[in-house]
């Protein structure tokens, strides 16, 4: 977008000089710069590299903390992204409204560096180096998705900055010994377990199930820890298949699945894997006449696109949720309980949060927490207040084990009843009930 | 894509009985060739615009894309169904290829390979990137009343959309190849493709049928998006993913013909709908078994299972 921009807004004589007209010889020499002027822009390298000018990058002054993060804002996960930045932003919107973190006797403005990491695990890690080196960030917060925080955190833990992301769970983001990353969402395998234990709170509960996932690290994670909790809890697992990440054609997987279940179509389908494959299940699913009686879906159902892409074909499916504004904290931070939290979202962004929003603006809160702790914005001494903190906010508690990861913290189970989100499981958390079995498809 | 190479841990399998019936085997069947159709007409125009004028044009999958928006505009501000509405998305498409084509590439068309590779990669980024901000990088998806409609037989089942989707192809295929055969113009882009300055002491007009060519490339991208758009969510970050198939589907099927594109399809479309059934082979490998058979055609046939010296 910014390259675009920058295309446009080119004045029209420059577009004049770079038009496609002028001839091969006139253009090689137009391009060729003079020897004064490459020394003149080598010296202002050198002195903006030195810091002896101030040029470039968010100039941070004393009394503002800089916290970086390089966000998929496009790309595959763009929409996840979006809700990332949101979450952050709310954050640092609020903070500073509330007076900024208090250290010591100095209270420090927050603001947000951040970068469009086009989805890309590499690029991501390349701006995670450059907030460092070149913007100067004082914290870290984290990329979306397991992917991108398995490469930035390498980064983190080279340079020792404190990194909270609050959007990638798998086990593997952990297991590393790095002791810079710290995680407050709950980690990969909760998150297929909350909704099958919905499911077998039913009176009828569905006994076959099949499972699908995209054969990245999170969504592998999440779909061996149903299997084996399937397994364990005396469902039949009729079929387990993964398929490649990114896969926008799913006819293949879901044909085999369909005479699976001793040669019918499964009770449950559960699907692991990103928004877009979880859409183009229920699209191919519709399209195939496959009819499961409950359909489940680890990541998707809780963003808003899912919704707004499959219209009514979405209602009846389950999605797990890091956080629902049903759930009731009550938080010591400034948004306090979840229904708050959905009000002050919804008043500046004019939409619904989603929990990635939500564990964004959580991985904030853990900074802010932390840093006052710590009475300092030393990266170590605030690593070691991190480490220690136990707090809960309008997300739930934060809290990390001794691998950084916020192990403290339940999941809940959604389904989309008429276009609506609703939190159905577990009891104490849900306001409706688990609408049960779903509708043939092309009876909607 | 090319994630899937990473992702190929070996998974544990469950001992579960996988009875495959007589009737799965059809059903595989008609899902490849619906799919390869599909597919073909997702190559169609890259095939056509690389046969004649030489040029991968890297802005494939961004035409795609317009014409994925274009359908879901219209499906969503003037309720026009896109299979209705392809007329009109591919006559958009037609007269934006011709003018990206008459004030772009017209400029550097006998430049080396590699000019024209940056002109239509930067396209391809300004293209995606206008998508992006007049629709956002939001999913998109086409719900249409008969989405869930088909031909059932027993277990078998045929959907609707993607039976007229794969029909459309073929006939968009054997359309293009009867124009070409058969017209005077179609004859003049031959000519054209097999000649350029032979053609042009022939009189033809080689910037004018560049620009027919190229629309009509961009109006076949335009033909494949809008039927994307109605099978599978949608959104601007895919046309890189659909240039690049169409990239291996034409290598696949060769140049020379617009058969060869629907060759391509099929072959293509074998890797992902087939293979997953196949015992001890997941679906996880589909994209490694369609580059792995691209290398191959290119080791046998090198000119692609159907291609030709020229577009003749």
């Amino acid at each position: 977008m910014i390259r675009l921009f920058s295309y446009l807004h080119l004045p029209r004589r420059h577009l004049a000089h770079t038009g496609h007209d002028s001839s091969f010889q006139s253009r090689s020499s137009a391009t060729r710069l003079p020897l004064p002027i490459i020394l003149l822009s080598l010296l202002l390298a050198l002195l903006c590299s030195t810091g002896l000018l101030a040029c470039g990058g968010t100039a941070s002054s004393s009394n503002t903390l800089l916290f970086g993060a390089p966000i998929s804002l496009t790309g595959s996960t763009a929409t996840e992204g979006h809700l990332t930045l949101e979450g952050y932003q709310l954050w640092v919107k609020e903070v500073n409204a509330h007076g900024g973190i208090k250290v010591g006797n100095t209270t420090y403005q927050v603001a947000l560096k951040y970068y469009d990491d086009g989805s890309s695990p590499t690029r991501s890690a390349q701006l995670t180096q450059q907030l460092i080196t070149a913007d100067k960030v004082n914290f870290l917060l984290g990329p979306y998705g397991t992917s991108a925080t398995l490469q930035d955190e390498a980064i983190a833990e080279r340079y020792k900055i404190p990194m909270v992301e609050a959007n990638g769970a798998a086990k593997a983001i952990f297991s590393r010994g790095f002791h810079y990353i710290f995680g407050v969402l709950s980690p990969a395998s909760e998150y297929a377990k909350v909704m099958l234990e919905a499911a077998l709170s039913l009176p009828t509960p569905p006994r076959t199930v099949a499972i699908i996932s995209a054969n990245d690290s999170f969504s592998e994670e999440v779909a061996t820890a149903a299997r084996d909790f399937a397994l364990s809890h005396g469902m039949e697992v009729v079929y387990y298949q993964t398929y490649p990440s990114g896969a926008t054609d799913l006819t293949g997987v879901l044909t085999a699945l369909k005479t699976s279940a001793h040669g019918g179509v499964p009770d449950m389908l559960l699907g692991s894997g990103h928004e877009s494959e979880a859409v183009t299940t229920m699209k191919e699913c519709k399209q195939l006449n496959i009819n499961a009686k409950l359909y489940a879906f680890t990541v998707g159902p809780a963003t808003p696109d899912f919704i707004t892409s499959l219209g009514p074909d979405a209602n009846y499916v389950l999605g797990s949720s890091q956080w629902t504004p049903q759930e009731r904290y009550q938080g010591i931070d400034f948004f306090g309980t979840p229904a708050n939290y959905e009000r002050i979202y919804k008043q500046t962004f004019g939409h619904e949060p989603s929990y990635q929003s939500a564990e964004s603006t959580a991985a904030g809160l853990a900074f802010q927490y932390a840093i006052q702790n710590a009475g300092s914005i030393d990266p170590q001494k605030v690593r070691d207040a991190l480490a220690r903190l136990n707090i809960t906010t309008f997300y739930g508690v934060i809290r990390f084990d001794a691998t950084g990861a916020n192990t403290f913290k339940p999941m809940a189970t959604i389904q989309i009843q008429n276009g609506q989100v609703v939190t159905v499981y577990p009891k104490e958390v849900a306001n409706a009930q688990l609408l049960y079995p779903t509708p043939p498809l092309s009876q909607r | 894509m090319l994630v899937l190479a990473v992702g190929s841990l070996p998974v544990r399998r469950l001992p579960f009985h996988r009875e495959v019936s007589a009737m799965l085997i059809v059903q595989v069947i008609v899902n490849w060739l619906l799919l390869g159709s599909l597919y073909a007409a997702v190559a169609l125009g890259f095939s056509l615009v690389w046969g004649i004028m030489n040029i991968v044009n890297l802005a494939h999958g961004a035409f795609i894309l317009v014409g994925a928006y274009t359908a879901y505009w219209t499906f969503t501000q003037l309720h026009i169904d896109p299979f209705l509405g392809l007329p009109l998305t591919m006559l958009l498409l037609f007269c934006l290829g011709w003018v990206v084509q008459y004030v772009a590439i017209n400029r550097v068309i006998r430049a080396p390979f590699l000019v024209t590779f940056l002109l239509t990669f930067g396209l391809d980024l300004l293209i995606a990137d206008v998508v992006q901000l007049l629709f956002t990088s939001d999913r998109r998806s086409i719900n249409t009343a008969y989405s869930g409609f088909g031909l059932t037989l027993g277990t078998l089942h045929i959907p609707f959309d993607r039976l007229l989707a794969a029909l459309i192809a073929v006939l968009l295929t054997a359309a293009l190849s009867l124009f070409l055969q058969r017209t005077r113009t179609g004859n003049a882009i031959l000519a054209t493709g097999m000649d350029r300055d032979a053609a042009r002491l022939m009189g033809i007009r080689i910037d004018r049928i560049y620009a027919l060519t190229f629309g009509l490339g961009a109006a076949l991208a335009g033909a494949a998006g809008a039927m994307l758009v109605e099978l599978y969510p949608f959104d601007p970050s895919q046309g890189g993913v659909f240039t690049l198939r169409a990239f291996v589907i034409v290598v696949l099927g060769g140049l020379g013909t617009p058969w060869g594109a629907l060759a391509g399809g099929l072959v293509f479309g074998l890797a992902e709908t087939v293979v997953p059934l196949l015992p001890g082979i997941g679906p996880g490998y589909d994209d490694a078994i369609a580059f792995a058979l691209m290398v191959l055609v290119l080791i046998f046939r090198p000119r692609g299972i159907l291609g030709k010296a020229f577009y003749a």
